[in-house]
């Protein structure tokens, strides 16, 4: 209470002036807008108001949203899209090209104890109510094969299973699986896995030295058909899948070819398995048997594929490719190997890898007899990270 | 070669002969010596290189008679290299490829050293072509006759290990050669070197060899079947990784090299046009010097660049291009 002692107790409004609160509404000058008076001539200020005033106020205050959303989208434009688009552009112009150094000019790797193509049986192919039961990377899970093939409700004699490759390895059972495929003649091409395994096996085959115990072996332990001396290259886990499997599974994979071609299905037209991609331009006897069983993407300049993710993913170039070509030349590839990037469904090219031994799904493509499909999943319950 | 007792000289230091200082003579610790005249011959068995129109063919036959004897030995062998790329573009040695590039495991090796050192390997009906003036023709003619039998006449091969094999220390800059498979005819050689474990790295699977060239066993490892100058050899599991690291992309794609061109109809290098004064012509010569820098691609021709190598002395060990490639990458 200081500051009403220091005025005895006399209102603040008694100190203010009489004249200065004299304000009328009758005047002009009441209603004037003072800020613009001085910035715009009165008759400018009076074509603006024309203006205006025929515009909505609503639609006035929407006009400032919108500039406001145009500053946005010009500024996200110069920042995101714009380079994005450049990219695109560029990857397009590039997958138009015809480099005149590109890839594919070399005499195509032969390797000895590995089929390139194999022609899918006539007999096999969907006919009537018949199906087309193409499997994903099961990686050894046998329990979800068989889920998976009571889900699509598969038929045996009538539909026709083909395994993508990478059959075996990191999961709980893959001479389960090698005996399963087996009893239901189903069809299935190498992956990058089978080629480790087969490889590893022929090289011990060959070898006619004795086995000098390798460094995580017990002296006690007795000689088997593996040669230590082959595995001692660091890979166990290779030495103990191949120690788990029978003759007789070991040559039913032995049999798998690098690239099925399975032949014309209605609307997709010819359709090739692979495990993992395949260089548009080259032919199917051409293409480089590591590469269909590793590659991830291409080098659109050289047109080399990699097993790195560094490059244009192989598909995309794959289907870009397709569409150029006229309708009845099209071919659609079905493969698995890209765990990572999951199942990935284009038009001409069918991912369908969803990552089942790390606890994703199992997927099955089902074909039937016009080439019409669906996709069918199982979850998985996961086995490695 | 005889010591030439030139005594005093600034360059030449206290023990050390003039033939030292020239590169001429080996330092002692090194076990393996290149003849005086080219580091691609082995002095004991040859005094002159051969004529370049006859390299080709004593190479091919010295991969054919190698390959063929450590299948039979069982010793684990695979190409690498300027062998892997000329494998790669058509399963051949390249026109211009002056050595064969190989390694061995090293159990292998050691297997090789217990039983097989100092063994000669001898073979009959090679398919090599007599020796001759050295002529041009020789070449085109044994291209169109096929390869000209040598009936009777046997050739010997002779597989050295080195002593100091055991020694995994890539220090020792002068033995980073293991074994070599000698042609005892013409003096060429094939250098062996082992692909040793690298027991100090954590990870398992860090594998090196003596050249300082560095693997990871995943990519060598499960070895591949192919054929190479219709014979057959191991492949490294990852070939086109392993070319595309050493030599580039570009390697793997571009069909003009040392003067070569890779018909697509024959697959096979075929050598273009002699250089004459033309414009066009002096700029694919200046292209072609600049691939030539990449290791493995040296055309035969350089011979400056071998002297030049054994001026060097010190970190030279044996193995020609594939010794230079090596410290030059």
């Amino acid at each position: 209470m200081p500051y009403r002692d220091a005025h005895s107790h006399r209102p603040l409004i008694d100190l203010i002036p009489d004249h200065s609160l004299d304000a009328s509404d009758e005047e002009d000058a009441f209603y004037a807008h003072d800020e613009g008076d001085y910035l715009l001539h009165p008759k400018w200020r009076a074509m603006i108001n024309r203006t205006t005033n025929r515009i909505p106020r609503r639609i006035q205050r929407y006009f400032v949203i919108y500039l406001l959303f145009a500053v946005v989208l010009l500024v996200s434009w110069r920042i995101y899209l714009g380079p994005q688009y450049a990219v695109y552009r560029k990857e397009l112009a590039q997958m138009d090209s015809e480099p005149k150094e590109a890839f594919g000019k070399n005499v195509r790797p032969e390797f000895k104890g590995m089929t390139q193509v194999e022609q899918l049986s006539q007999k096999l192919l969907p006919t009537g109510n018949g199906r087309l039961v193409v499997v994903g990377d099961v990686h050894g899970c046998k329990e979800e094969l068989e889920q998976l093939l009571k889900k699509v409700d598969f038929r045996e004699g009538k539909d026709h299973l083909i395994l993508t490759g990478d059959i075996i390895a990191k999961g709980p059972d893959s001479p389960g699986v090698v005996s399963l495929a087996h009893r239901l003649h189903a069809s299935c091409v190498r992956g990058n896995h089978e080629d480790k395994l087969l490889l590893s096996l022929a090289e011990t085959a060959s070898h006619p030295n004795p086995a000098i115990p390798g460094p995580n072996e017990s002296p006690s332990r007795t000689p088997d058909f593996l040669d230590e001396e082959s595995f001692s290259h660091g890979d166990y886990e290779v030495r103990k899948l191949a120690k788990s499997f029978s003759h007789d599974q070991i040559s039913w994979l032995q049999k798998c070819p690098v690239i099925l071609r399975v032949g014309k299905l209605g609307d997709l037209g010819e359709v090739v398995v692979v495990h993992a991609g395949l260089v548009p331009d080259i032919s199917l006897e051409n293409q480089d048997p590591f590469h269909v069983m590793n590659m991830r993407t291409i080098d659109l300049k050289t047109r080399l594929p990699s097993e790195n993710r560094d490059g244009t993913p192989w598909e995309k170039f794959w289907n870009h490719q397709q569409k150029k070509k006229p309708a009845h030349e099209r071919t659609t590839v079905i493969y698995g190997h890209d765990r990572k990037r999951g199942k990935n469904i284009q038009k001409y090219s069918m991912g369908l890898d969803s990552g089942c031994v790390s606890g994703g799904h199992l997927t099955a493509m089902v074909i039937d007899a016009d080439g019409k499909h669906k996709f069918v999943e199982v979850k998985c319950k996961g086995y490695v990270d | 070669m005889g010591k030439i007792s030139l005594t005093g000289g600034d360059m030449k230091g206290p023990g050390r002969t003039w033939t030292e200082v020239r590169g001429l003579r080996d330092p002692p610790r090194k076990y393996f010596h290149e003849s005086t005249f080219d580091a691609h011959y082995d002095g004991r068995f040859a005094s002159t290189p051969l004529p370049s129109s006859q390299r080709q063919p004593h190479l091919r036959a010295l991969v054919k008679t190698y390959l063929s004897t450590m299948h039979a030995l069982g010793a684990e062998t695979w190409i690498m290299h300027g062998s892997l790329l000329g494998w790669w573009w058509n399963r051949r040695i390249m026109p211009w490829d002056s050595d064969i590039d190989v390694q061995v495991s090293e159990a292998s090796l050691a297997f090789l050293a217990q039983y097989y050192n100092m063994t000669v390997h001898t073979f009959r009906d090679l398919e090599v072509p007599v020796l001759d003036d050295g002529s041009g023709k020789e070449e085109e003619q044994e291209e169109q006759e096929g390869r000209k039998k040598v009936d009777g006449e046997a050739k010997s091969y002779l597989l050295e290990i080195n002593p100091h094999w055991t020694n995994g220390d890539v220090r020792d800059t002068h033995n980073v050669i293991d074994a070599r498979w000698i042609d005892t005819a013409t003096g060429l050689f094939i250098d062996i070197t082992a692909l040793r474990v690298n027991h100090s790295s954590p990870a398992p699977l860090s594998l090196y060899c003596k050249d300082t060239h560095r693997y990871l066993s995943t990519q060598i490892f499960p070895l591949r079947t192919s054929v190479f100058e219709h014979v057959p050899v191991r492949i490294p599991y990852a070939y086109q990784a392993l070319l595309a690291a050493e030599y580039g992309e570009d390697a793997l794609v571009n069909t003009e090299f040392q003067r070569h061109r890779f018909d697509q109809a024959s697959m096979e290098w075929r050598p273009v046009g002699k250089l004459g004064g033309s414009e066009q012509e002096k700029l694919e010569e200046e292209k072609w010097r600049a691939r030539g820098r990449k290791p493995g691609r040296r055309p035969l021709a350089v011979v400056d660049v071998d002297k030049e190598e054994v001026e060097a002395g010190e970190g030279e060990v044996g193995g020609g291009s594939g010794a230079f490639e090596q410290f030059g990458s």
